[in-house]
C-alpha cells in the first residue's frame, strides 16, 4: 500500500514535470517543424533565475517564478530572432536538420555561460515547501503536491490560450496550413516568435519546478529533456494533449518500474516500451501520418 | 468630365516564377469595383500562379499590383489580405484540424470588431446554410464540396474588396461545381468584386464581365464572354497549334 502511494507521488510529479518539459516541445515541433535541442538548457536558465531574483536580490519566490517565465520567454524570441528565423529565410528543405544542430550549439552555449555565470557547485533551490501529509501508509511531500498543482495550473493557461484565444488559433492555424495562414492576413514570423517566446516561459517555469526535486546545476534539463522528446515522439510530434497523457502514462511507469525492480531499470524499461509503441505505431499513439497536430 | 474610377485591383507587366524560368510575362489586366474578371486557360499555364503572385506568396519579378490605386506589390501576404485582397486557393488549403466555425473565424483575421464579424458570419451562414449545420464539424471530415463552400465562406468573412477564387469547380462533381458556381451567382448579385480562375470558359461564360485567356504566362485575347466562346484562339489554346 504504501509502495503503491510512493509510485503514485513520483509518478504524478515527475509525470507534471515531463508534461511541462513535453508541452514546450512540442509547441515549437507542432508549429514549425522545429526540435528544440536548446529546451533543456533552457529549463537550467529557469532554474538559475528563480536563485538570481529570490536569492541574489532577495524578492519574494513567486517573484522569481515571473523572473524564471519572462527569461525563458526572452531567451526564446532571441532564440528565434537570432538563429531560427535565419535559417528560416535561407529557405530550402534542410531547416528541419540545421535548426535542430544549430540549437544543439545554443544548449551548449547556454550551458556554458550559466556554468560560468553561477559557477560549478551545485547551489540550493530558493523554491522549497517544507513539510508533508500521511496518505494512508504512505507520505506526500506538500512540494509534491505543489508542483503538481502548478504544473496543472500552467498547462490550463497554455491549453486556454492555444484553444480559445486569437493568438492560439493564429498559432494552430500557422501550423495546419502556413500558406492559409499567410492568406487570411496572420503575419506568420510574429507567431512564430510568439511560439518560441511560450515554450520559452514554459521551459523556466518548468526549470523551477524540476530544479526544487534536484539540484541547480548547468545540465540540469538533459535528463528530462530526453524524457519530453521520447514522450512527444511516442503521443505523436506536435500533439499536444497527447503530449500531456504521454507524460503522466510514461512518467507512472517508469517510477513503477523503479520501484518494482530497482532505479536503473527505469530508463531501460521506457526505452523498450517506446521502441515497442513506435512498432505498433509509427507515428505515435496519436500522431497521423504527414499531419502536424495542433 | 467624368472622373476616372480606380479599379479595385489592377496588374500592369506582372512578370513572376519559381526558381526557374518566368511562368507569367508581361500579365496586365484590371478588375472594376462590382465585376466579375474571370482567367481562363489550360492547366500549368500559370493561373494559379497569377493569383499567388498578387497575394504576395510568388515572387513578382516585374511589373505592379495596385490595390484601389495603391502598389502593394512589395508587401508580405499577411499585409496585401489586411490591405483587402481576399484570396480563396486551389484546393481549399482549409486548416484540416479546426471546426468549421474556427475556420470561418481566421478567415476575419484581420478584422479587429467583433461585431462585424459576427455580422460577416451570419451573411455567411445565410448563403451557405450548409456551413451552420456543420459549424462545429472538423473540417477534415468534410466532403469536398463542404469544404471548397468552407473555402469561399472563409473568403468571405475578410470582407476584403476583392476576392480572388482559385478553380472552384476543381475535382467536384458536376452537381456540386453547379451549385458552388450558384452561389458565386449570388455573390454577384450583390455586386461583389471578384477575380475568377477556372480552367473550363463555358463554365463560367455566363457569370464573367470581362474575361481573359491565359496561355503560356501570357494573355492572349481578352474581351466579353460571348465573343470567347467563338474566339479561334480559345481552340488553339487548348487543342494546342
Amino acid at each position: 500500500m504504501d509502495v503503491t502511494i510512493a509510485i503514485l507521488v513520483t509518478g504524478l510529479t515527475n509525470g507534471a514535470l515531463y508534461a511541462l518539459a513535453t508541452l514546450g516541445l512540442s509547441l515549437v515541433w507542432g508549429s514549425m517543424g522545429m526540435l528544440n535541442m536548446a529546451h533543456g538548457s533552457m529549463l537550467a536558465l529557469g532554474g538559475y533565475m528563480v536563485f538570481t531574483v529570490a536569492v541574489s536580490l532577495g524578492l519574494p519566490v513567486w517573484a522569481g517564478f515571473i523572473g524564471a517565465a519572462a527569461a525563458g520567454a526572452v531567451f526564446g524570441g532571441l532564440l528565434y530572432l537570432g538563429v531560427v528565423r535565419p535559417l528560416l529565410k535561407a529557405g530550402g528543405p534542410g531547416f528541419e536538420t540545421s535548426v535542430m544542430i544549430a540549437t544543439v550549439g545554443i544548449a551548449i552555449g547556454l550551458e556554458n555561460a550559466l556554468l560560468l555565470v553561477y559557477g560549478g557547485r551545485p547551489l540550493p533551490q530558493p523554491f522549497a515547501v517544507p513539510g508533508s501529509v500521511q496518505l494512508g501508509a504512505g507520505v506526500m511531500p506538500w512540494l509534491n503536491a505543489v508542483i503538481v498543482i502548478v504544473a496543472f495550473v500552467v498547462m490550463a493557461v497554455m491549453g486556454y490560450l492555444i484553444a480559445k484565444t486569437k493568438m492560439g488559433r493564429a498559432i494552430r492555424a500557422t501550423a495546419q496550413n502556413r500558406d492559409a495562414a499567410l492568406l487570411m492576413g496572420v503575419p506568420v514570423e510574429r507567431t512564430y516568435l510568439q511560439v518560441l517566446g511560450l515554450a520559452g516561459a514554459l521551459a523556466g517555469i518548468c526549470g523551477v519546478l524540476l530544479s526544487s526535486i534536484t539540484q541547480l546545476s548547468p545540465t540540469l534539463g538533459a535528463d528530462p529533456m530526453l524524457k519530453a522528446f521520447i514522450m512527444c515522439v511516442v503521443a505523436g510530434l506536435g500533439n499536444l494533449p497527447g503530449a500531456v497523457i504521454a507524460a503522466f502514462g510514461l512518467a507512472l511507469i517508469e517510477a513503477a518500474v523503479q520501484f518494482a525492480l530497482g532505479a536503473r531499470w527505469g530508463f531501460p524499461v521506457l526505452l523498450m516500451l517506446v521502441i515497442a509503441i513506435l512498432i505498433w505505431r509509427p507515428n505515435g499513439l496519436f500522431g497521423r501520418a504527414q499531419i502536424r497536430r495542433m | 468630365m467624368a472622373e476616372h474610377k480606380t479599379p479595385a485591383l489592377a496588374v500592369d507587366g506582372l512578370s513572376a516564377g519559381y526558381d526557374g524560368p518566368d511562368v507569367l510575362h508581361g500579365i496586365s489586366l484590371t478588375v472594376p469595383k462590382g465585376q466579375i474578371v474571370t482567367v481562363v486557360g489550360p492547366n500549368g499555364h500559370g493561373k494559379s500562379t497569377l493569383l499567388r503572385t498578387i497575394s504576395g506568396l510568388t515572387r513578382l519579378r516585374q511589373g505592379r499590383i495596385l490595390a484601389e490605386g495603391r502598389e502593394i506589390q512589395k508587401l508580405r501576404p499577411h499585409q496585401v489580405a489586411a490591405a483587402g485582397i481576399a484570396h480563396v486557393p486551389q484546393g481549399d488549403l482549409l486548416f484540416p484540424e479546426m471546426t468549421v466555425y474556427e475556420n470561418l473565424l481566421m478567415g476575419a483575421y484581420t478584422t479587429p470588431v467583433a461585431e462585424t464579424v459576427e455580422k460577416r458570419l451570419d451573411f455567411v451562414y445565410g448563403l451557405l446554410p450548409r456551413l451552420k449545420e456543420r459549424h462545429g464539424q472538423i473540417a477534415s471530415s468534410l466532403s469536398g464540396g463542404e469544404r471548397r463552400m468552407v473555402g469561399i465562406g472563409r473568403g468571405l468573412m475578410a470582407g476584403g474588396d476583392v476576392m480572388m477564387i482559385d478553380e472552384p469547380s476543381l475535382g467536384l462533381a458536376p452537381l456540386v461545381i453547379e451549385q458552388i458556381y450558384e452561389v458565386i451567382g449570388q455573390l454577384r448579385a450583390e455586386g461583389r468584386t471578384i477575380l475568377l480562375v477556372e480552367e473550363n470558359p463555358a463554365r463560367v461564360a455566363h457569370l464573367s464581365d470581362v474575361m481573359h485567356l491565359l496561355d503560356d504566362g501570357r494573355i492572349v485575347w481578352s474581351g466579353a464572354p460571348q465573343d470567347l466562346l467563338e474566339r479561334e484562339e480559345l481552340l488553339s489554346t487548348y487543342l494546342g497549334g
